[in-house]
């Protein structure tokens, strides 16, 4: 799954992030269609060095994964001293902490390098071509990690580094997509919901309806879905009381498309900017991510109202949720540092920091909804945006299907698209 | 004898002459080879290729023997009688009200500079490049904070009160698609077309009115035929970017819509496991373009053989 997902509006920050304007020239840099199409062209190898059946690695909730490993990549020794640096770390824009970044140089004495990407598939074409190179991956989705492993692009985490560990959300200590954390610690938490204006629209009216509300036609022209063929096609899935979100059914897939089409007579959006055009009036409510409000505070009008934003999710048993993940590069040549700074993520005292920058909930048992309230780091309206171990749990996967499936869902999406 | 040397020292003279001036052309020639001819291949190759097994991505195929034509097929179903076929329609239309606009707006604008007096024209001009110095995505990112819900132009509407509270510019309105096409694209068009006017010699005009034209005629009889080839130059120049145009629908729309063949290109070729699917779609954009630039290539070639013959 691509996740063009915009994670980098913390509170205080001005509206065009700069990740916003990475992106955004990164787009006018594709402008010429041939000149994207040749930058994929040249991104393209034979994959013939690549162990076969990297489809087998994909882990679903039902079907656990144990990722292989691999004799000649075993990852680092116990006991080693950390590198000089400077630790090279890959990442979305602005989605870690400066001064988290900054109290790591500190206590290390080492500086710390961050390149970034835009997308996940974008990350693992630009790791394998070698047009990225680093130590670790600081935020990258369980939907394209297997392929990294596959590749072996990525290297098995030596726990002994890992003191923080037990830190970690008990939901996420033995996750589906790498059981027994072999290759990956968790980053950050997110659900799909709806972000809307809690003045423009009733509260109850959204409680009621749910999903369905954005095929009311009341509200042409104030709707929007975010741009993520699988997210949106779920919203289309999970309004009609499909909970299989990764259904391989072609007949299921096509109705979710058609679904969706409806909406296009209602205008809608299709974007990820639910976390400013929320806030600003653009759109009244919006598929969203569960961090999206919250980074909304600072996007609302200088009279605006925090208590004007409000974050609907699903009951458990249909939640979409996600969480993205900390991995070490093969070809790292700061590994232990590296594994120092994963530990120092899974600090508390330090993920509340980084909470405060992200604006996206820690994967942490400690940094609660009832404790990031407390420190007033988020206000209680939208507590909703932040999610319990029980939801991170039994919530709902939307994970990597073999291509010829994906396809399905690709094809779909592009013909709502198309308008 | 000697007049067999003299000739003989002038055709070596001219061969090498056209050498040297061949030479000229030799920067061009690089340069299209590197940035045009090569990635166009690689595109054919992308378009013509298998997909990865593992990572999803098109492995391009460079050998056109063993080129797979399926998802050019799976791309031309899609556009001549698929789901595809809107988008590519509403494109054109887009393009060509844009186009329409340029040249109801530019073309007057384009005339009054080249017709103005020099020391007057040098500011005309720098005010006319003065957008260039703020990128394309800027400008529409401006635009984005006058029409929004709380942006310049609402609460204007809404201080004068005739149009009864905000409207909703920025979610799936052609119009401001249009708009913001035709703005970011009118100095490419204006210039162009500035330059073909200011070449044309004002005695043709100035004959036309001392045998009695009037302003009009003299217009329709003598500026517009002379400043057609410069207004196909503008309209060429200002089209075919227009065409792989995504950015300023996602900006100043993201709806489906409005949404232009370029959306569906980007998200194939950067959001989905069918790179191919889009590097199709770019060959079948490309042939259409050829088509049009081969009318203006005609017209060209029809107009200078047209004055030769005068």
């Amino acid at each position: 799954m691509v996740r063009f997902i915009d994670k980098n509006h913390s509170m205080g920050m001005p509206s065009l992030s700069r990740r916003q304007f990475l992106i955004r020239s990164a787009a006018g840099a594709a402008l010429i269609p041939s000149f994207a199409a040749l930058l994929a062209a040249c991104g393209s190898s034979s994959s013939s060095s690549t162990p076969a059946g990297p489809e087998a690695l994909i882990g679903t909730p039902t079907k656990p994964v144990k990722l292989p490993i691999y004799t000649d990549n075993k990852g680092i020794a116990a006991g080693l001293k950390p590198e000089a640096g400077p630790l090279k770390i890959l990442n979305y824009a602005d989605y870690v902490s400066p001064d988290l970044v900054k109290a790591f140089e500190a206590k290390f004495n080492t500086k710390v390098e961050i390149t970034t990407f835009d997308a996940d598939t974008d990350l693992v074409e630009k790791v394998r071509t070698g047009a990225l190179t680093g130590d670790m991956i600081l935020s990258s989705s369980y939907d394209t990690h297997y392929k990294l492993v596959a590749a072996k692009l990525v290297q098995p985490l030596n726990r002994s580094y890992i003191t923080n560990f037990a830190n970690i959300l008990p939901a996420l200590q033995d996750p589906f997509y790498d059981s027994g954390s072999q290759y990956t610690v968790p980053y950050t938490l997110y659900a799909l919901g709806l972000s809307y204006r809690n003045d423009l629209i009733d509260p109850k009216i959204v409680d009621a309806k749910g999903w369905d509300v954005l095929w009311d036609p009341a509200y042409k022209g104030k709707i929007s879905i975010l741009n993520n063929d699988r997210e949106s096609m779920a919203v289309a899935l999970l309004r009609k009381g499909i909970t299989d979100l990764n259904t391989t059914d072609p007949a299921v897939i096509a109705q979710a498309g058609a679904d969706l089409k409806q909406l296009v007579a209602s205008n809608v959006k299709v974007t990820i900017d639910v976390y400013k055009n929320v806030p600003t009036g653009t759109t009244t409510i919006g598929e969203s991510y569960s961090g999206d409000m919250i980074n909304g505070v600072s996007q609302l009008p200088t009279d605006g109202d925090p208590k004007t934003l409000s974050f609907w999710k699903p009951t458990t048993d249909k939640l979409p949720v996600n969480n993205d993940l900390q991995t070490v590069l093969k070809s790292a040549a700061n590994p232990v540092l590296a594994h120092e700074f994963i530990n120092f993520i899974l600090d508390n005292e330090n993920a509340f920091t980084n909470f405060t920058f992200v604006g996206y909930q820690p994967a942490l048992a400690a940094t609660t909804a009832d404790e990031i309230i407390k420190r007033n780091l988020a206000p209680e309206t939208l507590r909703t945006c932040l999610l319990t171990n029980d939801e991170v749990a039994k919530g709902l996967r939307i994970h990597a299907l073999p291509l010829a499936q994906a396809k399905l869902y690709e094809s779909a999406y592009s013909s709502f698209t198309a308008g | 004898m000697n007049e067999i040397t003299a000739t003989a020292k002038g055709v070596r003279h001219k061969q090498q002459s056209t050498r040297f001036w061949a030479l000229f052309a030799a920067p061009g020639t690089a340069w299209l080879l590197a940035l045009f001819v090569v990635p166009f291949y690689a595109v054919l190759a992308l378009a013509f290729g298998h997909p990865d097994p593992i990572f999803g991505s098109a492995i391009p195929e460079w050998n056109p023997l063993k080129w797979d034509a399926t998802a050019l097929r799976d791309a031309l179903s899609r556009i001549f009688g698929g789901d595809l076929g809107t988008v590519v329609i509403r494109t054109f239309t887009y393009v060509g009200i844009t186009l329409v606009i340029c040249i109801l707006v530019g073309y007057p604008v384009a005339y009054y500079v080249a017709r103005s007096a020099r020391k007057s024209r040098g500011i005309i001009l720098t005010a006319l490049v003065l957008p260039f110095w703020i990128s394309y995505l800027m400008r529409m990112l401006a635009w984005v904070n006058l029409l929004a819900p709380d942006g310049m132009v609402n609460r204007f509407l809404d201080w004068i009160g005739i149009f009864g509270g905000p409207k909703n510019f920025l979610s799936g309105n052609a119009v401001t698609v249009i708009i913001g096409l035709a703005y970011g694209y009118i100095p490419f068009f204006i210039l162009p077309l500035y330059a073909s006017l200011e070449r044309m010699d004002v005695r043709l005009i100035e004959a036309a009115r001392d045998l009695g034209a009037s302003r009009a005629r003299a217009f329709w009889r003598i500026t517009w035929p002379l400043s057609r080839q410069g207004l196909m130059a503008a309209s060429v120049i200002t089209v075919l970017p227009m065409f792989g145009d995504y950015y300023t629908n996602g900006y100043l729309s993201g709806s489906p819509n409005t949404s232009m063949i370029g959306n569906q290109i980007e998200y194939y070729l950067h959001g989905s496991t069918s790179p191919q699917t889009g590097a199709a779609l770019v060959i079948v954009l490309s042939v259409l373009l050829v088509i049009l630039m081969a009318y203006y290539l005609v017209s060209t070639a029809r107009a200078a053989s047209s004055v030769a013959l005068r």
